[in-house]
């Protein structure tokens, strides 16, 4: 899967020669609110070791343009296109959605895990009592697949999984990028201009991989899909969030980096289930064997 | 099927043909990128890896290309760990390239009078521009060039008069030898340019001429320099372009990390510099003129 906010609005990366979204099977929009949001000041990127933060400010052309013009313009043939939806408050969140219900997409992502806007996004996704609220309200306004992106950016994400679950979620997205910060030394200000943005890229893979792996024990019994993602740039970094327990991965970041990485992780991802003798994916998915021991993270 | 865009961007591995260090921490860097130099327009520029370590690629300029060579040539300043990466990069080696990318200048025909104002690494398109111009009916192109660090060739005392900027010589030599007259300006002492900047040198030669209906600008440079060319172009009337600069991540429209707040006739608008521009018309960018 393309991930949200890495591939615009689903045509940017045709302009790239040898781009095919046949090399994908689902690609996700970049985040869409109610009304029309211009986004944050620059800087909105800045390099980081292994890492890319981010502050764009969910800069989209609200919803009704999104449904209007844009989508008409996406095949559903061609691949899953997936919405995202953003919201400062349950009521925007509920009417995205309930916008969404009667469109081509293939399903609906609710971004509860949004580090850069000043209401809403993550302060929705670090509360469980609220994450399930918006989770419910988005259940009301649509039947189509509703899948939850969650926020590292929290103390007990499996927590948090289990409320969204209970509240209709069909998968979950794990996960959303961590907060951080860069500081332009001749200046002595941050280098984003917010401040503070999302870190994505190979950087967070380690983290990620970790809350895959725990929202999994909470989400795998009950048969909840689980789209891994953070930092994916590569065939092995795919694996290894499938045996961790994703059913799917997604690519953001390091389509900066590759646009044509797709392909060659696809390539990677079935040579190694040829050289292992494994039948699928969905046969290697989850087969994380972790030691009996008793746990202690510091070091 | 999904609407597309023209698929225009190449991704390759570009081998490193020529590598020069030159005195400022500049750069000069030749590329074997055959598809990017047959299609490149001025204007355009490149997105480059700059080493193993730094996956994020950097936008450098267009400067030059040899379509039938297969080349293009780039010229950058050592400014942070990218430039730093790519200036260790040795000659025969291969750094993966995406391009030709971004809206190239437009030139208004019925303005042959074509003034290329470059400020630092903003000359690469300009001479990229004046490479376009050569020969071609009907432009007539001068480039102002200027620089606070020694310039990344010799300057050379012009052989071709230019109305009003006689009293300074120093010229680009390649400009020269394509027959286009330009001059050099610089605040850092350098002898024969004009010590000032180069927006006071195309006042000069306006001043001359006594008109300047038939003449336009295309600019690049520091954001200080394309304000100050943007009044210019308000005082005199003239339709001017410039080419921007931000950071990039994917560089193909794809991120909305690259954007400069412009004003459109819908109202203001954040637009994307990889692909809207880099070259933005400067009423834009600053605003009408008063
Ligand atoms: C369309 C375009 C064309 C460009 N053409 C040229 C060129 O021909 N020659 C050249 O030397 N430079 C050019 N630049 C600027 C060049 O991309 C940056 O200098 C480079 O990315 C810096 O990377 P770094 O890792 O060395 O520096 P960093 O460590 O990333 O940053 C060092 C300093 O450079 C500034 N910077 C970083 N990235 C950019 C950027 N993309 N644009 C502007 N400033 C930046 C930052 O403010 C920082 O203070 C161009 C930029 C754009 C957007
Ligand atoms: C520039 C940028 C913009 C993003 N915008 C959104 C967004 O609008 N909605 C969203 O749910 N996630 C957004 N994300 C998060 C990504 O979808 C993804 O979850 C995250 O970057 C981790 O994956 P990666 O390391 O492969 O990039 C954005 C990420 C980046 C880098
Ligand atoms: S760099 Fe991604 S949109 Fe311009």
């Amino acid at each position: 899967m393309l991930l949200s906010g890495c591939v615009g609005f689903g045509r940017e990366y045709t302009r790239v020669k040898g781009f095919s979204h046949a090399e994908v099977g689902a690609v996700c929009l970049k985040g869409t609110t109610l009304e029309p949001r211009l986004g944050n000041a620059p800087h909105r990127l800045c390099e980081t070791p292994s890492g890319l933060l981010n502050a764009i400010g969910l800069q989209n052309p609200g919803v009704d343009r999104v449904v209007e013009e844009i989508l008409p313009g996406l095949d559903p043939e061609e691949v899953h296109w997936i919405a995202n939806v953003s919201g400062s408050t349950l009521e925007e969140y509920e009417a995205v959605t309930r916008r969404f219900d009667d469109t081509p997409v293939a399903a609906i992502e609710i971004n509860i895990s949004c580090p850069n806007v000043k209401e809403g996004g993550v302060a929705f996704g670090n509360d469980p009592d609220m994450s399930a609220r918006v989770v419910e309200v988005c259940r009301r306004a649509t039947n189509k697949p509703l899948i939850t992106k969650l926020s590292p950016n929290q103390t007990d994400i499996a927590g948090n999984a289990r409320r969204c679950i209970e509240a209709g979620t069909d998968a979950l997205a794990v996960i959303n990028t961590l907060m951080g910060m860069s500081v332009d030394l001749r200046t002595r200000t941050p280098v984003l201009g917010n401040d503070q943005g999302g870190l994505s890229g190979p950087a967070i893979k380690p983290v990620a991989l970790l809350k895959v792996h725990q929202v999994h024990q909470v989400a795998g019994p009950l048969g909840i899909p689980i789209i891994g993602q953070g930092g994916i740039a590569s065939a092995r970094d795919a694996l290894e969030f499938i045996v961790a327990g994703a059913s799917a991965v997604g690519v953001g970041t390091a389509l900066f980096y590759d646009p044509l990485i797709c392909p060659k992780i696809n390539r990677g991802i079935l040579d190694y289930l040829e050289e292992q003798g494994i039948a699928s994916v969905e046969a290697l998915r989850g087969t994380l064997r972790t030691h009996a021991v008793q746990r202690c993270a510091c070091g | 099927m999904t609407r597309r865009e023209t698929p225009s961007i190449v991704e390759q591995e570009a081998e490193i043909l020529a590598h020069e260090a030159h005195p400022g921490e500049q750069y000069v860097l030749r590329l074997r990128a055959p598809d990017v130099a047959s299609q490149a327009r001025p204007g355009q520029f490149v997105h480059l890896r700059c080493g193993p370590c730094l996956p994020l690629r950097r936008p450098l300029s267009i400067q030059r290309t040899d379509p039938r060579e297969g080349w293009i040539e780039l010229l950058y300043k050592r400014v942070g760990a990218g430039t730093a990466a790519l200036a260790e990069q040795p000659v025969g080696g291969r750094l993966p390239l995406l391009g030709p990318i971004g809206v190239p200048f437009r030139p208004d025909p019925r303005r042959p009078r074509v003034l290329l104002l470059g400020g630092g690494v903003g000359i690469p398109p300009m001479i990229f521009a004046a490479q376009w111009l050569r020969g071609r009916t009907p432009w007539k192109p001068l480039a102002l060039l200027g620089s606070e660090v020694p310039f990344p060739f010799t300057p050379r005392p012009s052989r071709s008069s230019v109305s009003g900027l006689d009293g300074t010589r120093a010229a680009m030599p390649l400009l020269e030898d394509w027959g286009i007259p330009s001059r050099l300006a610089s605040r850092a002492g350098l002898p024969g340019c004009h010590a000032g900047y180069v927006t006071e040198l195309a006042e000069r030669w306006i001043a001359a001429r006594g008109h300047a209906e038939d003449t336009q600008i295309l600019a690049c440079g520091p954001h200080a320099m394309l304000k100050a060319v943007a009044a210019l172009a308000c005082r005199h009337g003239l339709p001017c372009q410039v080419s921007l600069e931000e950071f990039m991540a994917c560089a193909v429209g794809g991120c909305a990390g690259c954007v400069v707040r412009v004003e459109t006739p819908l109202g203001p608008a954040m637009q994307r510099v990889c692909v809207d521009g880099p070259v933005f018309d400067a009423r834009a960018v600053f605003g009408p003129c008063a």
